[in-house]
């Protein structure tokens, strides 16, 4: 298994491989959406600007499929940031590794672990690239920041429905109701992450098999590039789904 | 694998500022162009439907137009027929009455050139027969007549 760059000031540790790959994505899905919404037309819309219409109406009817359709206005861009950012994120560990042969201790590497690679002749290897999702520190970042936007919204938008639905259907449900609240976005911490780091596993695992695996391989990055298309539709739709348990009550009652 | 505090940290900074930036700089222009998009073609619909009912309307009153023209057509035909029967009645009758009176007048003309004709034919026979009983007159009286004439005369002296 690699290791990856760990970058210690102050006794504060950076995970360097995880840093880039965060400001790489980002500045990707950026680049690539204002790159797509460069020229805008009313009348007259380029094929850029059509791609981004078609993504904007895909992200609109899946949020709409969790909430109602006049309140999904104001959660566009976050469905949109969410679902562009973590399908770049999932994607850009599948093309490339970058990984280097460490023979001094750096950056995390300590004399032991090169001693115990040297033992079995062997080397130290350094991974510095993968994808963002493939992290739990970063899956975890994005999971607390939608839990708490969904229990702000529910809060400042919903307040009594959302206090009195800890004690629903009975008072004593509220333990279970604590337990639900928290599963929820550790689950969509982990299920991202599992996917992702499961798929850049196997890649690496495939890559041990050198030429022979190039079939896996081809198959593998296939399947890697739907499991993380999925994954990013699955965040942004339970994201949506969470925020309209939490934020939004129907009058009629229907959830 | 471990949770590096730091990278959760970063995400969460990296994913609120792209958040910020997207939204700033790519969604909310691309939302307005389809909000326009969406008026533009709201308004092309209703402009639609307003021409499509400006031009049945305009269809109504061309018909109403054709339909009166027609009928004010049929009338001057109308009329133009009843003026051109009269008429004819009127040629015919005025025909009629000349023809009436002309005949008339023939009749008249003949009747009187046949009055004159007989008032000549009667004198004219008049005078024929006067000449001609004058004739035989003449003839018998010459020696009879001229004895009665002068018996009479003589018996008349005598007495």
């Amino acid at each position: 298994m690699h290791y990856f760059p760990i970058y210690t000031w102050n006794g504060i540790e950076f995970d360097l491989s995880s840093l880039l790959a965060i400001t790489v994505s980002a500045i990707l899905t950026f680049a690539l959406v204002k790159l797509l919404t460069l020229k805008l037309s009313v009348a007259n819309p380029s094929k850029a600007q059509n791609f981004m219409e078609w993504a904007v109406d895909f992200v609109h009817s899946t949020i709409s499929s969790a909430m109602p359709l006049n309140k999904v206005r104001p959660y566009m861009s976050l469905g949109l940031t969410l679902i562009l950012f973590i399908l770049i994120s999932n994607l850009v560990g599948l093309p490339l590794n970058i990984v280097t042969y460490v023979h001094e201790p750096m950056l995390g590497i300590t004399q032991a672990m090169l001693d115990k690679y040297a033992a079995e002749g062997g080397h130290a290897e350094m991974a510095w690239w993968k994808s963002p999702t493939a992290d739990l520190s970063v899956t975890s970042g994005l999971a607390l920041i939608v839990f708490v936007i969904v229990h702000f919204l529910g809060m400042k938008q919903n307040t009594k429905h959302y206090f009195q639905h800890y004690f629903k259907p009975f008072w004593f449900f509220f333990p279970l109701n604590i337990i639900e609240t928290i599963a929820k976005p550790v689950t969509l911490a982990l299920r991202l992450f599992a996917n992702i780091f499961a798929g850049e596993v196997l890649i690496a695992t495939i890559l041990m098999l050198k030429g022979y695996g190039t079939p896996f391989m081809i198959a593998w990055q296939g399947f890697s590039v739907f499991v993380g298309g999925i994954q990013a539709f699955l965040f942004t739709i339970l994201t949506m789904v969470y925020i309209s348990q939490a934020a939004i009550h129907d009058d009629d009652g229907a959830h | 694998m471990d949770w590096k505090w730091t990278s959760f940290v970063f995400a969460m900074l990296a994913f609120g500022i792209l958040y910020w930036l997207m939204n700033r700089y790519a969604f909310k222009p691309l939302f307005a162009v389809m909000e326009q998009r969406r008026q533009m073609v709201l308004d092309q619909m209703n402009a639609a439907e307003n021409s499509r009912k400006e031009a049945s309307a305009e269809m109504e009153a061309q018909k109403q137009a054709l339909a009166q023209a027609r009928q004010e057509a049929n009338e001057i035909i109308e009329k133009a027929r009843v003026t051109s029967t009269k008429q004819a009645d009127n040629i015919v009758d005025t025909a009629r009455s000349e023809a009436t009176r002309l005949k008339d007048e023939a009749v008249r003309d003949i009747e009187s050139e046949k009055n004159k004709a007989i008032a000549s034919l009667r004198s004219e026979v008049g005078s024929i027969s006067v000449a001609i009983a004058s004739k035989i007159v003449e003839k018998q009286i010459d020696e009879k007549s001229q004895e009665q004439i002068v018996d009479n005369y003589l018996k008349e002296v005598s007495k």
